[in-house]
């Protein structure tokens, strides 16, 4: 290359070789695209072999019967998801009849409509875990968000207050709860039992009530997580709307009502999304606070599962996945309308 | 030996063709703008110099060599950016000597360096500073310190000056100049205000749309511009344009005629659509214009706006008394006139008068390829003219009257 | 309130007098603009003392459990509702190390955590600058495949990845080519720093990105003339101009290592420190193994926690500004 005919100049380097400097020229020389891939090349291998190997890998794992210790697994095709549905997988699935409530049964021949046993109860934790908090994280969520933006003194150790749930380990968040309601410990189960709240003896092997303080120990930590979020999208709203507002006569109320709300609802929208993909994975919560035989989660199903029948835990993670893939979806959505 | 020669450069995004062919040889030591209105291709040309945009095609060399898959580190090449581009971490030594602790250099060269180009800027005790304790022109400075302390090979400046307050930017067109007779670099400076590039390149680069339009000294830009682009875009304020027909007898516009003999407009025919270029300042009152003996017939005018601007006045003529006086683009359309006269001049507004052009000063174009054919028209039709035809001859005669006429005005 | 106020529709004459003190306050607070303000006031600060008490209750009922000598939790006599420590038996504090080496726990837990961020700041730096800084074709649908990924439950990625974990060959999905022996990573940092990586990368993928794209071209072009090649510039000029934001993905995936469950209690298969078990597995080993020494179950929580709350208000700011620009992308 250029390196024979270039004499001059004491700055240059071009005289210098090796294969190092070889390697940069190479990249230097690549086209905006070329070294676009070239550097993304780590995050393909990495979410490559974490995340898409596994993923394929389960959906083929899902369609063989693999009972550990137990011959060579064997291809069944769908009869992993059939049996799920149907429930005839039960004596494999953790958890109990608590959650089995209703009938949904319609038709005896279309298995994906006719969701029978303890799947249903996992669907059941799952869905109902999901709704109620990420309900009343917006709600609580939201009032901190008003709290935090308002300007007053110690605001920024309201603050820390406020997040620090945010960040402590899953594991301490499910022994403070499982501490609170543990009969040898917990003060709250005299007065919540009285109350027909929780059960009264035995309460973390209650279902509803585990189910309740699972849904409650979550609330009480991602709740913060929810006001930071709304903080943002309140704190871009732009002051001197309210004093417009105030100028026209509007009371504090309908301040709320006609600029905050409205403006504050996309991102509201996307926090929500967010919180719900999110909460629809529990597991670790459940596990340390209760245990995954009272309260049935779709991945506690999976863990539960995988020691003995891995074909039929691989077809409840592919389960799993698509429904929280379905949720995912409506991000993107909202993402590429957005604009990415 | 640090020539830059672009060959067959060629830069395309993937709808727009950036730059187009462009072929150049910039001498050793010399100083050379490129100039154009923005988004024409002088910076993505200035980077494909530096190497930080690869060309589609073509070969760039410095010195004798083809650098054009070199990365820009490896150039010998010094850049200044327009926004200055000052590393905000680092303090005034350690933006200057960037370049030298990554190639290496030993403690004491780089002291010594650093020193000699804070002289040099006149930096010196502010080495410690951090750029946002800086005022502009220093931030400048230090831009300058920063690129002259690696001894480049060649210097590439991209709107150094764009954003200085108008005051520091005069001041630091004389530095620049002044730093250039002290380093003799080659330096390649990009800017879209023609009046830097006139006032201190060498060599003017004309670029529009991609494409090289002229590089000629400054003062061959203005007086024989290769084509009406470059006829417009330098000299402020613009050239008069006045379209036109070839006819036997000269040039014929709408609102008034030059006589002359049409042989001696190279490549063009008798009944060819012709441009007319004349600068405002050779345009003259016909009363005020004794001296000058290449004038053409008066031509009937009405002054509309006076423009006093203290060493000159412009005076926008109407040729067309019952054309619609018209606000906007008034250079372009045809009944209209820039005429600068000197300011002791009596004119007054809605003043019916007669100008001349001064003949020697006419450039003719080919309106439909916008070359220049001819600059400056011999007299009168006649035996005695057209014996020399080229455009070049014509523009050699024009530089040597013109000096003994601008004083007239 | 509302029950004990004259109907509006009077007129306010001396009436006001013959009502009780209550109602003459409420009507002030309704006529009178500073009264009202004065309301609104007090009553946002019971609603931020309500805040505050339930957010930190949670910690004090830890603190409470840690002071009290175990028989006298068993003996359950707490004096509601006012909850104070039965006795004072600091010894808890020293005793959980002693009990099982809850410290190497907790050093397992820093050592996992700084070795996924050192590995996810690198890889999102590359990506950051790719994403930021770079035009290509790809690019739009190429993020939102990454933002896929964090999403998707780590239950759907377990099973393939602890049989590879465990030492069995890598199989072609339907294919059923086999690709090569992974050597046995459960109990160790491997089995799960990979996991982590791959799923905490997304958020500071996006973090990097809206960092780096700030960054002024000039400044990139400027290094990039003065001597270093395109990565250089990254490492040189682009990262440390965005330190904010490199430190923000930094505390951020620091934080969601240290406080991850799912691979945590997984990967290292006995929960014993020597297996690269963190955090996770020292609590667990006490709730399974000690399950009586509630205040020890207590104190391991405080030691757990003090870590983290000490993070978060050194780097609040940061925190604050990185989860919304992470999560929200504005």
């Amino acid at each position: 290359m250029a390196a024979e005919t270039d004499e001059s100049g004491p700055t240059r380097e071009t005289r210098r070789s090796g294969p190092l400097v070889a390697i940069t020229r190479w990249m230097e020389n690549l086209g905006e695209t070329g070294f676009a891939y070239l550097l993304l090349t780590p995050v393909f291998v990495l979410l490559g072999a974490i995340a898409l190997y596994p993923l394929l890998r389960t959906l083929e794992l899902s369609l063989y019967t693999n009972i550990i210790g137990v011959g060579e697994p064997e291809f069944v095709g769908l009869d992993h998801y059939v049996s799920l549905f149907t429930g005839a997988s039960d004596p494999w699935l953790p958890g109990t009849s608590a959650f089995l409530w209703g009938d949904v049964t319609l038709s005896s021949t279309f298995p994906f409509i006719h969701v029978e046993g303890l799947l249903r109860s996992a669907l059941a934790v799952t869905l109902i875990f999901t709704l109620v908090s990420v309900f009343f994280e917006t709600i609580i969520g939201f009032g901190q968000a008003l709290v935090l933006d308002q300007e007053f003194r110690g605001r920024s150790w309201v603050r820390v207050a406020i997040i620090i749930p945010w960040a402590i380990p899953i594991v301490i968040q499910g022994m403070i709860f499982y501490l609170m309601f543990h009969p040898s410990t917990g003060f709250a189960t005299e007065y919540l039992g009285a109350w027909g709240i929780v059960a009264e003896t035995n309460t973390l092997n209650d279902p509803f009530s585990s189910l309740l303080i699972v849904t409650v120990a979550d609330i009480w930590k991602t709740s913060a997580f929810m006001a930071l979020l709304i903080l943002a999208g309140l704190q871009s709203i732009d002051r001197s709307l309210y004093d417009v507002a105030r100028v026209a006569g509007a009371s504090r109320w309908q301040q709320f009502k006609l600029i905050t709300f409205p403006l504050i609802l996309p991102t509201l929208g996307v926090a929500i999304l967010f919180r719900t993909i999110d909460a629809m994975r529990v597991y670790g919560l459940i596990d340390s606070v209760s245990s995954c035989t009272v309260v049935p989660s779709l991945s506690c199903m999976v863990v539960a599962t995988f020691g003995s029948q891995r074909g039929l835990a691989s077809a409840i993670a592919f389960v799993t996945a698509i429904i929280i893939g379905i949720a995912v979806l409506g991000v993107i959505y909202q993402q590429y309308k957005e604009g990415i | 030996m640090a020539r830059v020669t672009l060959e067959h450069i060629t830069k395309r995004y993937e709808d727009v063709t950036a730059v187009d062919d462009m072929n150049v040889e910039i001498r050793d030591g010399e100083f050379v703008c490129l100039v154009g209105p923005s988004g024409c291709g002088k910076s993505t040309t200035m980077e494909i110099v530096a190497g930080l945009t690869t060309p589609t095609e073509g070969t760039v060399f410095i010195g004798d060599a083809d650098v054009t898959k070199l990365p820009p580190k490896d150039r010998g090449v010094a850049m200044v950016f327009q926004n200055i581009a000052l590393f905000p971490h680092m303090n005034v030594w350690e933006n200057i000597s960037f370049g030298l602790r990554l190639r290496k250099f030993d403690t004491d060269e780089i002291d010594r360096r650093v020193e000699h180009a804070a002289d040099i800027v006149q930096l010196e005790g502010m080495l410690e500073r951090m750029p946002d304790e800086m005022s502009g022109g220093q931030r400048q400075r230090v831009a300058i310190a920063r690129a002259i302390v690696r001894n480049p090979d060649v210097f590439l400046m991209d709107e150094p000056l764009a954003n200085l307050d108008a005051k520091l930017r005069v001041h630091m067109r004389t530095e620049l100049q002044r730093l250039h007779k002290e380093l003799d670099t080659t330096i390649i400076y990009v800017t879209h205000d023609q009046a830097e590039a006139m006032t201190m390149s060498d060599r003017i680069a004309v670029i529009n749309a991609g494409r090289l339009q002229q590089i000629d000294p400054p003062l061959i830009c203005y007086n024989e511009p290769a084509n009406l682009f470059v006829a417009g875009f330098i000299g402020s304020p613009s050239m008069n344009f006045v379209e036109g027909d070839l006819t036997r007898d000269g040039l014929e516009t709408p609102n008034f005629s030059v006589e002359f003999d049409p042989s001696q407009v190279p490549n063009a025919t008798v009944g060819d659509r012709l441009t007319l270029g004349i600068r405002p300042e050779d345009v003259f009152l016909e009363h005020r214009a004794g001296n000058l003996e290449t004038t053409t017939d008066p031509i009937d005018a009405v002054t509309d706006v006076l423009e006093p601007m203290g060493d000159e006045i412009f005076v926008y003529l109407l040729l067309d008394e019952s054309a619609e006086r018209s606000m906007e683009d008034a250079l372009a359309t045809p009944n209209q006139l820039l005429m600068s006269v000197s300011p002791d001049t009596e004119i007054h507004e809605d003043e019916r008068t007669n100008v001349v052009l001064d003949r020697s000063k006419v450039h003719l174009f080919d309106t439909d390829t916008g070359e220049a054919l001819v600059h400056g028209i011999d007299d009168l039709p006649g035996p005695t003219a057209g014996a020399d035809t080229g455009a070049g001859t014509a523009g050699t005669e024009t530089r040597a009257t013109g000096s003994g006429t601008d004083t007239e005005r | 309130m509302a029950a004990e106020t004259p109907t509006e529709t009077q007129p306010r004459t001396d009436e006001t007098e013959r009502e009780g003190p209550l109602a003459r306050w409420t009507q002030g607070v309704i006529s009178d603009p500073d009264r009202r303000k004065l309301l609104y006031r007090a009553l946002f600060y019971v609603i931020t003392l309500f805040f505050l008490v339930t957010t930190l209750f949670p910690f004090y009922w830890l603190l409470v459990l840690a002071l009290t000598p175990n028989s006298l939790i068993l003996a359950g006599d707490w004096d509601l509702p006012f909850l104070r420590p039965q006795g004072f038996n600091p010894e808890a504090f020293v005793e959980v190390f002693q009990q099982i080496p809850f410290h190497l726990y907790v050093f397992n837990s820093f050592v996992l955590a700084t070795a996924t961020t050192i590995i996810v700041i690198v890889i999102a730096s590359l990506a950051g600058y790719v994403f930021g800084r770079l035009s290509f074709p790809g690019r739009g649908p190429l993020m939102l495949a990454i933002l896929m990924v964090s999403y998707f439950p780590p239950a759907a990625f377990l099973i393939p990845l602890f049989e590879a974990f465990t030492g069995n060959v890598i199989v072609i999905p339907f294919l059923g080519i086999p690709l090569f022996e992974p050597p046995r990573l459960v109990n160790t940092p491997g089995s799960m720093v990979l996991p982590f990586s791959a799923l905490f990368l997304p958020l500071s993928i996006f973090i990097l990105t809206t960092f780096y794209a700030q960054i002024p071209d000039g400044l990139e072009d400027a290094a990039r003339v003065e001597g270093t090649t395109r990565l250089g510039a990254l490492f040189r000029v682009i990262m440390p101009l965005s330190a904010p934001g490199v430190a923000t993905a930094a505390v951020l995936t620091f934080i969601a290592v240290y406080n991850e469950y799912f691979f945590s209690s997984i990967m290292a298969l006995g929960n014993e420190p020597q297996q690269w078990s963190p955090l996770v597995g020292g609590l667990l080993q006490y709730q399974s193994l000690y399950s009586t020494e509630f205040n020890l179950m207590a104190a391991a929580s405080i030691v757990g926690v003090l870590p983290v709350v000490i993070l978060v208000v050194v780097a609040q700011e940061r925190i604050v500004s990185g989860l919304t620009a992470g999560a929200l992308k504005e």
